[in-house]
């Protein structure tokens, strides 16, 4: 059996999204033209952004289309530095984020930190806590972006972004949100949320990859990461993927929030079985606000590594950590800051649902998950015992 | 669940592990293809030159998830970094420190290759553990035991580097391209259209990449090295001909490089630990015909005092010397003398092509 738990690193394209792809490929003209070629897609691109628009309830020029979470993330930040340390020249700026960010989000930070700018991390610590009295400290009247995940991605903890906004304004800060993790799990009210960006990522909800979005706030001053033609209002230049931005607008279409809810009890029937049939096994921020669909689980005694090609190798696709590059299993920087050991971390899965997992499946993966686990574990007392 | 049996194979991306994953499945096993991570490349320059092929590049793990796919079989990158840095790395530079000439390959056996994959292979229900590696096991008809016996292709025998193999491990161990030559074996991967099939053979130690030995310790141990310069002593009348800037440059029977103009020819043959002398001397002065050798492993038992062919370097053809052993240690007496023997490398012994065990010169 074959089953993917694997949905915050990637989801399966739906098939009617698939088929409504199909059925655009035929408008292969570049948006930007003024013939009759470049029109269809202009209006497909057109279309796909008032309904972007019409789902966060914001005006479609609020929203840009980029090629991922990770442009949209690098787009906002990079922005604000250039906005108000090159342009303003304000030498004094001064940027908050958590320690428990994207590597989009954290490496940024950490140029901008190389450029000469304070940068402020806030922790998070493994419960899913975010120290907000440290964030108190931290804001004053020199900060001017705080740049902070809806949710995290590996635990599915969900940060106190609305206290995180009210106190950042009260001191004219802007405020930026990773919300890739969060799009098609949670419901997100952007004009509630008043953050003045907000990134997305296509792949992530049911669609292609390649495709990203920013949500930048009336009125909000802004400066394209990419040197070029004047798509998108000149913010953000290159040809638009028409084909992936319309995969996006149609999986938004199609999302059907309601059935979260199974989604949910499904996670929650798995952590309990893991939990009560594996011994030393304990879920991560599992008392706090948490993505629905998100379980983190610490196993004493296992190597992740060893575990996730044991899974692979049964048909079950989850995760350690963030997936990597390069393909090799470091232990993930993310956890590590939540407070857990280097060992600790090693052991620890990400199993994330989706949409299109059953109950069949879970209990599949329970079973296997339990008998590998035993087997690793009397291997690994077998070694040390030789030893 | 399929009843063939499963192996483990160490895939570096070249053509050697490459076909022998492709025999391996002729062969009727299930195969899963696993690459060691041992080196953080973000060290190294950028590069896409090809024959960066050394056994660690970055390309090679690329090679060889390219050759898994193509052959459709599961495969993964495993992260021995600490692992790699700790039991090879750090002992080949303290190797040098202690004017020894260190081959880091036998420790990549020892402990990486087939003891912490030998672990992966039971963690993941593997029957068999194979390599790339040109060495055959025979089973012997009348004892029933097996053992390592050298390759096919005498070029390329690499049981050398083997010696330190747990002798109870020989049966769980597969090496599919033994029985091959180094041409046929090329020749089989274009036929099959492996897409590594004419790549260059890796040549060099893996991690030192295009930078030279000493420069490599030089940058590990910036501090130690600096106390390690001396004099140059002329062989064996001790006069000084010379001073050097760091005893780690110089290996036994080196003639290049030396720095010192001579009426005739001179050869390192011998490197003082303690106050760095590098002693330099005709060829004659070069030959040996005994050694003593430390931490011995042996794969079979030996008789004390039996004449064994030994390999006193990789390069070397093997020469029959009396094996003794002498408390700890063991002394070897060769019938023959010997040229350039030289402290860190391994002497390795054989009883016709069947590798009997080894240990390290000192």
């Amino acid at each position: 059996m074959n089953v993917y738990l694997d949905h915050n690193a990637t989801t399966p394209v739906l098939p009617e999204v698939a088929k409504y792809i199909n059925s655009i490929v035929s408008d292969w003209g570049n948006p930007s033209s003024v013939h009759a070629h470049g029109r269809r897609p202009k209006k497909i691109l057109r279309q796909a952004r008032a309904q972007m628009a019409q789902f966060f309830k914001v005006h479609p020029l609020e929203l840009i289309f980029t090629s991922g979470g990770s442009e949209s993330n690098n787009s906002a930040i990079m922005s604000v530095y250039h906005d108000q340390v090159l342009q303003q020249k304000n030498n004094l700026a001064e940027f908050i984020t958590s320690n428990i960010e994207h590597p989009s989000v954290a490496k940024t930070f950490d140029y901008i930190e190389s450029l000469g700018s304070k940068v402020h991390r806030i922790s998070v610590d493994q419960n899913g806590h975010f120290d907000m009295n440290a964030f108190k400290q931290s804001l004053n009247e020199n900060t001017v972006l705080v740049s902070v995940m809806t949710a995290n991605n590996e635990t599915g903890a969900m940060l106190p972004i609305k206290e995180i906004v009210a106190l950042a304004k009260n001191q004219g800060a802007l405020v930026h949100t990773d919300a890739v993790q969060t799009l098609g799990k949670m419901p997100l009210n952007l004009k509630e949320l008043d953050v003045d960006f907000a990134s997305f990522s296509a792949h992530k909800v049911y669609s292609l990859k390649g495709c990203g979005l920013l949500y930048i706030k009336t009125g909000t001053p802004f400066k394209s990461l990419i040197f070029g033609g004047g798509q998108e209002r000149s913010r953000r230049a290159g040809t638009e993927n028409t084909l992936a931005i319309a995969s996006f607008a149609k999986a938004i279409e199609l999302l059907d929030l309601e059935k979260l809810n199974d989604v949910e009890t499904l996670r929650n029937y798995m952590e309990d079985r893991i939990l009560t049939e594996i011994s030393g096994s304990k879920a991560l921020s599992q008392t706090a606000p948490r993505l629905p669909n998100t379980s983190n689980i610490v196993f004493d005694d296992i190597d992740g590594e060893s575990l996730l090609m044991n899974l692979d190798l049964k048909g079950l696709s989850v995760s350690t950590g963030a997936a990597c590059s390069s393909g090799s299993s470091e232990p993930s920087p993310v956890l590590m800051a939540m407070g857990l050991s280097r060992t600790q971390a090693q052991g620890s899965l990400r199993i994330s649902l989706g949409f299109g997992n059953s109950k069949e499946q879970i209990d599949y993966f329970c079973e296997c998950l339990q008998q590998i686990i035993l087997r690793l574990r009397s291997l690994r007392e077998e070694r040390v015992s030789h030893v | 669940m399929s009843d063939k049996k499963k192996v483990l194979l160490a895939m570096s991306g070249g053509v050697d592990s490459s076909v022998a994953a492709a025999l391996l499945l002729e062969q009727g096993y299930d195969v899963i293809g696993v690459t060691m991570q041992v080196w953080d490349y973000s060290q190294n320059e950028c590069s896409i030159e090809e024959g960066n092929g050394t056994c660690c590049s970055s390309i090679d793990v690329d090679d060889a998830r390219s050759v898994a796919d193509h052959l459709d079989i599961p495969f993964y990158v495993i992260n021995c970094e600490d692992e790699f840095k700790a039991k090879v790395i750090d002992p080949f530079v303290d190797s040098y420190l202690k004017a020894e000439t260190p081959i880091p390959c036998v420790n990549c056996n020892t402990y990486l290759k087939f003891d912490h994959l030998v672990h992966k292979m039971r963690e993941l229900g593997c029957d068999y553990i194979a390599t790339g590696h040109y060495a055959q096991i025979k089973k012997s008809t009348v004892s029933g035991k097996s053992s390592i016996v050298t390759s096919s292709d005498d070029w390329k025998d690499q049981t050398y580097f083997l010696f330190t193999l747990d002798p109870d491990l020989i049966d769980k161990i597969l090496f599919p391209v033994g029985t091959w030559t180094k041409p046929e074996l090329r020749a089989y991967a274009e036929k099959i259209g492996l897409p590594v099939a004419a790549k260059k053979d890796s040549t060099g130690i893996c991690f030192v990449g295009k930078n030279d030995y000493s420069n490599f310790v030089a940058d590990a141990r910036p501090d130690a090295v600096k106390s390690l310069k001396g004099d140059m002593k002329k062989y064996p009348e001790g006069d000084i001909i010379g001073e050097h800037q760091g005893r780690h440059k110089f290996t036994y029977g080196q003639r290049k490089g030396l720095g010192v103009s001579w009426s005739e020819p001179l050869y390192v043959i011998q490197i003082d630990e303690q106050d760095n002398t590098v002693w330099l001397g005709e060829e004659k002065h070069l030959y040996s015909q005994k050694l003593q050798v430390k931490d011995v492993n042996l794969l079979d038992d030996i008789v004390d005092g039996e004449t064994l062919r030994v390999k006193i370097r990789f390069q070397h053809r093997g020469s029959e010397a009396t094996v003794v052993k002498t408390g700890e240690h063991y002394s070897l007496q060769f019938q023959e003398p010997q040229r350039a023997v030289t402290p860190g490398q391994a002497a390795v012994f054989y009883r016709e092509d069947q590798l009997v065990g080894g240990g390290w010169i000192i």
